[in-house]
């Protein structure tokens, strides 16, 4: 993965993890294959775990402890009422952002048609 | 209620779980042993946490991955990426102590307070006068 990909990816993993648990809640795993499913293939699993761990310090979800057959008891993560308004926000944001990023885009591209 | 002896060692309790964190370290298979040293120092290194229940706190969360990947088989290449130093980042930032940083940003944003309420009272323009 580029470093300006990892860069851009910093601010936005978060809302991204949030908006996978919003559709139903997971494991730590699972999210990590959820992302690898959705194309973003390189990020580690121990990156997932820390925003995770962020997310649960934030009060932004709800955690079970599942016992495992095999190694520690499992955490199952899921969205509560906070993560929500969380996600409500991000999406608002990354929309706003995309929007006037693809504006600037298409603004730069005629401008450079015209000179 | 803490007790006077805490004072003078740090928390029992604390060592209690440094102990037991430990032990759960000296169970991993050795690979996963390896890496778990491997990011441990570093995060002792970089993520300057004074506070003892934050530090074993954190030393907990991470023994848990490891312990998960190990039992699920996960290479550990997979668990910490190709730049361990960004997963590492990632999760030390987590616990990182901020209580000084808090204080120091509320000063620079009053110094800033201050700094635009003196250019207000040089009059209108103020800044335009020197140039």
């Amino acid at each position: 993965m580029g470093k300006q990909m990892t860069e851009m990816l910093k601010g936005t993993l978060e809302g991204i993890i949030l908006a996978l648990l919003a559709v139903r809640p997971a494991y730590g795993y699972e999210i990590t294959a959820r992302l690898r499913e959705e194309g973003f293939s390189d990020i580690a699993e121990g990156t997932v775990y820390a925003l995770l761990v962020r997310v649960e310090q934030r009060g932004l979800v709800d955690v079970d402890k599942v016992p495992s057959e095999k190694g520690p008891p499992r955490k199952v993560y899921s969205l509560n009422a906070a993560g929500r308004a969380q996600l409500d926000e991000f999406w608002k944001t990354w929309s706003f952002l995309a929007s006037r990023i693809t504006q600037l885009h298409e603004h730069v591209e005629q401008q450079g048609e015209r000179a | 209620m803490t007790r006077w002896i805490e004072k003078v060692t740090g928390s029992l309790e604390d060592k209690r779980r440094w102990r037991a964190y430990n032990t759960r370290k000296a169970a991993l298979p050795v690979g996963y042993r390896t890496a778990i040293d491997g990011i441990e120092r570093y995060l002792m290194r970089s993520a300057a946490i004074v506070k003892g229940d934050v530090l074993v706190q954190m030393l907990e969360d991470l023994i848990e991955l490891v312990e998960a990947s190990a039992a699920d088989g996960t290479p550990i290449r997979d668990v910490v990426g190709d730049d361990p130093v960004e997963f590492a980042d990632a999760f030390a930032a987590n616990y990182r102590d901020s209580h000084w940083i808090d204080r120091e940003r509320t000063r620079l944003a009053a110094a800033m307070d201050e700094a635009v309420q003196q250019q207000g009272a040089n009059g209108e323009g103020g800044a335009g006068d020197e140039r």
